[in-house]
């Protein structure tokens, strides 16, 4: 069953009289639960299109079907919902706020969510339960990226929005994350789409779609793909 | 290239650059205005006084001054010049409720005035020279007759001339009177021979009525016959008693002139400096006053202002880290960086205090100037602006200040090497607060621990805000506590003190037993003041008779004292002169006997500083003394007429003589409400925006994780408002306490009691709410706008 779906959804910014079309007439439908990797060069538009489908921004045209309801023509406060109830999100540099400690950024989105889970038992799947009480500028990178998903997760949201989010590790330590999310969305039933250019990570995706000077190029579908051990990083 | 990237720069930050120039002009502003204000008052009002010869001593004696007299003063060493001199208080005839004070300079070269238009001094002249200003106000002008009326005798005459004089620069009746009002009273001079024809005719007229008398009939009295019974010598003696002050200029210390004067004439006379004339004392008083604002409140501002500069240039520094390491890495030198930088805080320390210095200007010349505050206060030709010289290094210090600020936060970015620098600015980590120990930080909401952090986190910054807040406070409860207390003592002197109708001023020749029978005739209270020696200080001794209860001696909580007959009291400012219970000794002038009396009591004085007591105590001490007013309950109209009376002023036009005074002080709070509001509007808003910016990476993440608007605008205003709690607890008892002192500085003058209104309270914590929560509203604005995208590019 299609949870997301694009069609004919345009991006244009303007910055004085010159016009940057950074996705231009884009359409495709992603399924439920699926393991999706967008790919493309630096510039390609899929952070724009990341953007739009976590509704931190509006398309210039088209629309976005996300869950059944369209989200190209909602007001601020509806996007807002909809980030809070729909999606979740894991940055490249974590972006936990410095001044909460580790329970306190997970716990955080049980303001916002009704649908939260427990901030301890999240923090536990994703093994820092020692650290509880620290802030995060007392964790490694890694550290950080696992409470950042323990977070993007602990809102229940139907999908998980991951940009390069092994971006700022090292490979070592990049895999462990990746691994990491990979299971704990399965375990949750989620589906996951990371924007990267890391051509390795889509090779263990059920979904790759390729992008490249703002439009689709191909979407393809991988019977097996691999599993993070088995690819060469 | 450099300049154009500092402009840019500038630019990019104009939020930062325009509040922190407005911050120094605001501070620079206030403090040159009140500084510049009471220097101004000494310069201009010394020129003044030097011009018009106002005298440095007058010499007071009720039996008069002889020419000998005179000559013998002038001869002692030390003394410039001297002159016998007249001013007394005498109605003008046909107008209702108008006098003047009618002076004569015998010798014209002390206490003399200059001409604004028509003739110059002539002492030949048959003329008045009128005040300028009391003509303007009731519609006199050079050619016009006034006649006045003088112990009886109509001295009648044209007006040759308009006049400003130093003598009655402050033109009030008396003491009592605390603001000129030119509508009814005002001052005029006449040469010494037109007061000898006065003082003829006087004669005359008495030796008709004794002529009468004996039998004479009418038709044979004419005035070679009246001619005959005085000479020459008797008038010479009527013009000794009429002039019962001596002027000179002298730079001789009060003491040594007053025993060379004794030596001279062989008698005590009462010696009083300019500093204990009305003129002088208020002028110098106002000076004082506003050397005691300057002092402080201006200060804060001119603080406040260079501590928000500190944070706001150290923000700026680090925000500019970046480019400040690619400066490095391009192979710029440190010296050549830290010049491009260390010119912001010269361009705002110069565009500042330039600013400051017209808003300076603004601000002294709204109230010393013709048509400013003090116009209606102050009858003077040349109104300037003079700078006190320290003003001067306090500008280029505030310059340098500001220069070295920003040299100082921009040579910490630059040391080590240029790696360093390029590497961004991280924040300083997080650490546990105090506060997290408790039980209760775990139940509390997020929001709350994230802005109890954030504060922990940036100190400077909050401290900032906090003194901001606190300052904003002070200037808000000082300004109107101010009005509040003087509003207080008006009303403490119309219904407290005074409760009669009609304040009848008596002639300085009145008999005390003809005073007293008037007195009982129309009824009602008096009181005599006289200037008497304490400890060789010149206070007054105020005999009060007051059973009626028309004018009252009131204590230090403002209840009435009924006066007992056993001591004396003294006014709170001679407090420390003597405890309950003491004696102490005093001598009147003019007199060689010395008094004692016990202190018994101590009463506010509402002008001069005085030593009070019963009229039977001082009848029982042997004291002469002589009525200087009748407090009566009657109208002015229904009051018989007598030559004893000099005056009549009504209650309510006296009381109407304060509403300028009030009006000078409401523009003064005026002046500090805006600007409070103004500082306070600038340094929340410039910390306010500095908190968001420093936070714009948070407040994204919220955004991005589904937290509306309208919850994080909350959270930022809530910051702000816990800020205010905190500093409108810790403002308002300082804004009472800066009040209290500024009394304490200003108790010279008057004897006032701190009084707050719950109206103070409510505005100055409502204004200073509602400062903050407008500035909260707007930095939150602002986060409407936020490029979440934008702004979760990039580590921390």
């Amino acid at each position: 069953m299609a949870i997301v779906q694009f069609e004919n959804v345009t991006k244009t910014y303007t910055s004085g009289d010159h016009e940057l079309k950074a996705l231009n007439d884009v359409s495709f439908t992603l399924d439920e639960g699926k393991f999706v990797v967008i790919l493309g060069p630096s510039g390609a538009g899929k952070s724009t299109l990341l953007n739009l489908l976590g509704g931190l921004d509006s398309p210039t045209q088209g629309t976005i079907t996300v869950n059944g309801r369209d989200i190209s023509t909602l007001s601020d406060n509806e996007l807002a919902d909809y980030r809070a109830a729909t999606v979740g999100f894991v940055f490249q540099f974590y972006n936990l706020i410095p001044t909460l400690t580790v329970y306190e950024n997970v716990a955080l989105v049980s303001e916002i969510s009704k649908d939260s889970l427990d901030a301890k038992q999240m923090i536990a799947q994703v093994g820092l339960s020692d650290h509880l009480h620290n802030f995060p500028s007392e964790l490694s990178g890694g550290e950080q990226q696992r409470i950042s998903i323990a977070r993007a997760l602990a809102k229940n949201p139907k999908i998980l929005l991951c940009d390069e989010p092994t971006g700022a590790l090292d490979s070592e330590t990049g895999v462990m994350v990746l691994k990491l999310l990979l299971s704990m969305a399965k375990n949750y039933g989620k589906t996951i789409v990371i924007v990267t250019h890391n051509q390795s990570i889509a090779k263990m995706a059920d979904v790759v779609i390729r992008v490249k000077n703002g439009r689709i190029r191909s979407v393809e579908e991988q019977a097996e793909p691999m599993s993070a051990d088995e690819v060469e990083w | 290239m450099l300049i154009r990237k500092l402009l840019r720069t500038a630019w990019g930050y104009k939020a930062q650059f325009i509040s922190m120039i407005i911050m120094i002009t605001l501070g620079m502003g206030i403090f040159l205005g009140f500084n510049m204000e009471w220097r101004t008052i000494e310069v201009d009002t010394g020129r003044f006084f030097s011009d018009t010869n106002y005298a440095d001593y007058r010499l007071y004696s009720e039996k008069g001054f002889t020419f000998d007299d005179l000559q013998k003063i002038a001869s002692i060493d030390g003394v410039d010049r001297a002159t016998r001199y007249l001013s007394v208080n005498l109605d003008i005839k046909g107008e209702k409720n108008k006098s003047l004070a009618l002076d004569v300079s015998e010798s014209f070269n002390v206490s003399t005035f200059l001409v604004t238009d028509g003739a110059d001094y002539d002492e030949n002249s048959d003329g008045f020279w009128l005040s300028d200003k009391f003509a303007a106000v009731n519609d006199y002008a050079v050619g016009d007759t006034l006649t006045l009326e003088f112990r009886g005798v109509e001295i009648s005459g044209e007006i040759v001339g308009l006049i400003k004089s130093g003598e009655h620069m402050i033109c009030v009746a008396d003491k009592n009177q605390l603001m000129p009002d030119y509508s009814t009273f005002g001052y005029a001079y006449i040469t010494p021979k037109k007061l000898r024809t006065a003082v003829e005719s006087k004669m005359k007229s008495t030796a008709v009525d004794e002529l009468k008398k004996s039998g004479i009939p009418e038709a044979f009295i004419d005035d070679s016959l009246s001619r005959l019974l005085f000479t020459e010598k008797d008038i010479g003696e009527a013009m000794d008693q009429v002039y019962a002050q001596i002027n000179l200029l002298s730079a001789m210390d009060k003491e040594t002139l007053e025993d060379a004067v004794k030596e001279q004439l062989g008698r005590t006379i009462m010696v009083t400096p300019k500093d204990d004339h009305v003129v002088y004392q208020e002028a110098m008083g106002e000076a004082e006053e506003g050397k005691t604002m300057g002092s402080v409140l201006p200060v804060l501002f001119l603080l406040i202002a260079i501590l928000t500069m500190v944070t706001t240039m150290h923000r700026i520094a680090t925000k500019e880290k970046l480019q400040i390491g690619t400066l490095k890495a391009l192979g710029f030198r440190n010296r050549r960086i830290l010049r491009h930088y260390t010119a912001y805080g010269l361009f705002i320390g110069l565009v500042g205090t330039g600013l400051g210095m017209l808003l300076g200007l603004g601000v002294c010349k709204l109230v010393m100037s013709e048509n400013g505050m003090m116009g209606t206060y102050f009858d003077m030709p040349d109104w300037s602006a003079a700078t006190p010289a320290f003003c001067y290094p306090v500008m280029a210090g505030t310059v340098l200040l500001l220069t070295l600020i920003s040299f100082l936060s921009v040579r910490q970015q630059l040391k080590g090497t240029a790696a360093d620098a390029l590497r961004p600015y991280s924040p300083k980590k997080m650490r546990k607060m105090l506060l997290e120990r408790f039980r209760f930080w775990d139940r509390m909401k997020f929001g709350t621990k994230w802005n109890l952090r954030d504060l922990s986190r940036h100190k400077s910054r909050s401290a900032m805000t906090l003194f901001g807040i606190v300052g904003c406070m002070i200037l808000m409860v000082g300004g109107l506590g101010m009005r509040d207390t003087m509003a207080g003592f008006l009303d403490l002197l119309d219904n407290d003190i005074s409760n009669y109708t009609t304040k009848v001023n008596l002639a300085d020749n009145a008999d005390k037993k003809d005073s007293l029978s008037l007195a009982a005739e129309i009824g009602g209270d008096w009181e005599s003041l006289g200037g008497i020696s304490l400890d060789g200080d010149t206070v007054t001794l105020d005999v009060v008779h007051n059973p009626n209860g028309m004018l009252n001696v009131i204590d230090e909580s403002n209840r009435r004292i009924d006066l007992r007959d056993d001591g004396v009291y003294l006014c709170l400012r001679l407090k420390d002169r003597a405890q309950i219970g003491d004696t102490i000794k005093f001598s009147p002038y003019g007199s060689s006997e010395t008094y004692t009396a016990k202190v018994i009591g101590y009463n506010r004085a509402i002008m001069t500083e005085s030593v009070t007591m019963t009229a039977s105590l001082a009848d029982r001490l042997g004291i002469d003394y002589t009525l200087t007013a009748i407090y009566s309950e009657k109208d002015a109209d229904e009051l018989p007429s007598s030559e004893l009376i000099a005056g009549k002023q009504d209650k309510a036009q006296l009381m109407e003589t304060f509403n300028s005074f009030v009006q000078i002080m409401d523009s003064m709070v005026v002046i500090l409400v805006v600007a409070a509001v103004i500082l306070g509007i600038v340094v929340l808003y410039n910390l306010g925006i500095m908190s968001y910016l420093e936070r714009s990476r948070e407040l994204a993440t919220l955004k991005v994780l589904g937290f509306r608007n309208r919850s994080i605008g909350r959270l930022l205003i809530s910051q702000n408002i816990w800020l205010t709690v905190v500093g409108v607890i810790v403002g308002l008892p300082l804004g009472v306490g800066v009040l209290q002192w500024l009394l304490t500085a200003l108790a010279g003058e008057y004897e006032m009691k701190l009084m707050l209104g719950p109206l103070t309270y409510s505005v100055s914590i409502l204004l200073t709410f509602g400062v903050s929560l407008l500035v909260g509203l707007m930095v939150a604005q602002k986060n409407k706008k936020i490029d979440m995208v934008e702004a979760l590019k990039g580590t921390d």
